[in-house]
């Protein structure tokens, strides 16, 4: 028991540092934008990203966490020598975190989903052979790596192109986005309901029926509709004189422009009498355009659309709230997986069917993990990533967080690890498809790719290589 | 893990802008040397001309310096190459701008006689047509803010109407101003005659890339 107690020890330690080094750099790509927006503060933002963060891990992380417990390499391969699978599960989180130092250190954008699985993967290779490996399983997990970020765009782009038509292409966007909001917040609520409630919240031990869910999402949705429809009537924007008028000065002048156009050609083929007469006529034109153009405040500029930018930032800190409670739910596992799969052995000390589950109390030591890596290092990041993108504002930051969102927290139901960091990425290409960035660096995504094939193969030698290393260590 | 900051390039829309200040700058030197000729004060021509050239050489070096820091991986809501036109047009009007202050600096005084009134009312017009296309320019910010679309590019598509409507009247003003000057022909020297049909046509020039511009940007405007 002494050197099972040892390893179970290590496991925990590595295991939380796994959950730490997850709070402290991740939860910044949900956090940082609504901190550069300056829809959130930083105080708040980590104040409201810890609950969310928790609650994700604590009642969505069951799932995924199975997945990596014994979804990737088979439990009942090394039932006759449980202690090869607790070393196994030790080098795969010490190589992550290995290879994740040494990822923020040259700045790769390496994803630790990636690189446990990789090194679970290795792991199992190495000790079980090929024939321990659910390939099937890493197989359709490998290929929503791709689907996953490409999916997380599709639905940005929509989003960002419905906010465009609405909002930003109306005649009046302050009026739309009031009009618009309230519904938005609705069906933020509605799906965040429906994605949590569907298929049931294991470790609260609720189940509901499919038509169940839908109809308590439905509720949500409508009951947080009504809500920001008072909230919204509450905000008092002050408005830049008659909107509408504002529009029809525009068309106004328009005309007046043709107007001038042709009374000029008419001038220069008109004589004596008539040209004096058209000639008049067009002095008066010329003064009546330029006073509408001097009301039409051509020259006032960032008002419209700073208004829209205004209200959409308490949507935006919605959206955020989303993507920390799916990181949560999804990324809790990279953390936890392991250290379930590595208890449960102990435990049963032969890895029959009887060994599945994850514990409720070590979804806590997960989220707790998460929380307190925000809490020490994570803010400093989140500073940072505020800093530097200044360029997702709300109605954009709104539409990639969204549809991110909606990805990871679906993967996450079906027990799926996927890159959070990689689906964001995707989010806000899709925002920038839509035309609504200015610049983006199409080479991160190569980067991307590099450090995908990469991680793998790196992260599953390196924990080959701890493995044999503790092995020999423990059995001399 | 920054990933998310690096996806984010540097925009080149405000470098486009600052070009096109320095563009302005150079016009507003012309117009400046255009004053000192109204004044008949010709000594001063030549170091306006010498500055007018600084001027457009900056101008230059801001251009290239956007050119080559545009990488091909840099994705804009417009295309790269709709981008470098628009960049390539504002740079031509600076040219444009030093080439008649060249041109100015060679005319024989006693070919002054062309300097009319209806000249002068020519080259405000021109002028004038830059200043709808630089008041465009300076829009951007707001057309990135709103996608290239709604009230706001119904806005800029009035101001690009505008311009080619100024461009029009910058035109009638040419035929005036030729008329004017082919009834001083016979009193001019071969070489002054031949100065001041360039001058004309490089002047008219002004309002005609201006308008360019202006219908460059019109054509990105997302509208229904």
């Amino acid at each position: 028991m002494g050197i099972d107690l040892v390893m179970i020890i290590l496991v925990l330690v590595v295991g939380f540092y796994m959950a730490w080094n997850i709070g402290a750099n991740d939860v910044s790509n949900a956090m940082g934008t609504s901190v550069g927006s300056g829809a959130l503060t930083l105080g708040k933002a980590i104040f409201v990203a810890a609950i969310l963060e928790f609650c994700g891990a604590f009642f969505l992380g069951s799932s995924v966490s199975e997945t990596m417990q014994k979804g990737l390499v088979n439990p009942t391969y090394f039932a006759h020598n449980p202690s090869i699978f607790v070393i196994g599960m030790l080098s795969a989180l010490l190589a992550t975190s290995l290879w994740l130092q040494l990822a923020s250190y040259f700045g790769w954008p390496v994803s630790t989903t990636h690189a446990i699985v990789g090194a679970i993967v290795g792991f199992g290779l190495a000790a079980g052979g090929s024939s321990a490996i659910a390939w099937g399983d890493v197989g359709s997990i490998a290929l929503t790596w791709v689907i996953s970020p490409v999916l997380s765009g599709i639905f940005s782009f929509i989003i960002f192109s419905i906010l465009q038509r609405k909002v930003l292409y109306a005649m009046n966007p302050t009026y739309a986005s009031k009009k618009l909001i309230p519904i938005l917040v609705g069906v933020v609520l509605g799906t965040f309901a429906m994605s949590i409630l569907l298929g049931g919240v294991h470790s609260l031990k609720i189940e509901f029926s499919p038509l169940h869910s839908l109809g308590i999402a439905f509720i949500i949705g409508i009951i947080g509709y009504l809500i920001a429809l008072i909230v919204i009537r509450r905000i008092h924007i002050p408005e830049t004189g008659t909107l509408y008028n504002k529009y029809n000065l525009a068309q106004q002048l328009f005309s007046l422009n043709k107007t001038l156009k042709h009374l000029q050609k008419a001038k220069l083929v008109a004589e004596s009498d008539t040209k004096k007469e058209v000639s008049d006529i067009l002095d008066s034109v010329r003064l009546l355009s330029a006073s509408l153009q001097e009301k039409s405040g051509h020259h006032k500029r960032h008002s419209e659309y700073e208004t829209v930018e205004k209200l959409f930032s308490f949507l935006q800190i919605l959206s955020a709230c989303y993507v920390a409670f799916a990181h949560g739910a999804n990324d809790v596992s990279n953390a936890i997986g392991p250290i379930a799969a590595a208890m449960n052995a102990i435990k049963y000390k032969s890895l029959s069917s009887a060994a599945n589950g994850i514990p409720t109390w070590l979804l806590g030591f997960g989220g707790l993990g998460i929380v307190i890596g925000l809490a020490t290092w994570g803010w400093r990041v989140i500073q940072t990533i505020g800093r530097k993108i200044t360029e997702l504002t709300p109605t954009r930051g709104f539409s990639a967080e969204f549809g991110a969102a909606v990805t990871i927290l679906v993967a996450s139901k079906f027990g799926i690890p996927i890159s959070t960091t990689h689906c964001i990425v995707g989010a806000v290409l899709g925002v920038g498809l839509a035309k609504g960035i200015s610049a983006l660096n199409l080479r991160t995504i190569r980067e991307i790719v590099l450090s995908w094939i990469i991680t793998i193969p790196s992260a599953a030698v390196t924990c080959i290589i701890i493995f044999y290393i503790i092995n020999a260590l423990v059995t001399l | 893990m920054l990933t998310i900051a690096k996806l984010f390039g540097k925009s080149p829309f405000s470098p486009l802008q600052n070009h096109m200040k320095k563009v302005s700058l150079c016009i507003k030197k012309l117009s400046e040397i255009f004053q000192e000729i109204e004044n008949k004060h010709f000594d001063k021509i030549e170091t306006l001309v010498s500055e007018l050239s600084k001027l457009e050489h900056e101008a230059d070096l801001t251009k290239n310096d956007i050119r080559n820091h545009l990488p091909k991986s840099l994705f804009l809501p417009i295309t790269q190459t709709q981008f470098l036109e628009l960049l390539s047009i504002q740079d031509s009007i600076a040219d444009k701008a030093e080439e008649i202050g060249n041109l100015l600096l060679l005319c024989p005084q006693n070919s002054l006689k062309v300097f009319t009134t209806t000249f002068q009312e020519f080259f405000k017009k021109n002028l004038e047509t830059f200043w709808d296309a630089r008041q465009i320019v300076k829009e951007f910010d707001e057309l990135l803010e709103s996608s290239f679309g709604g009230i706001e590019a119904e806005k800029v598509k009035a101001m690009v109407d505008q311009t080619a409507y100024r461009e029009h009247q910058a035109d009638v003003l040419k035929t005036a101003v030729r008329k004017e000057f082919f009834g001083l022909a016979d009193t001019l020297t071969p070489s002054a005659f031949y100065l001041w049909t360039k001058l004309i046509d490089e002047v008219g020039s002004i309002a005609h890339i201006s308008e360019k511009l202006a219908n460059q940007i019109g054509v990105i405007l997302e509208l229904k």
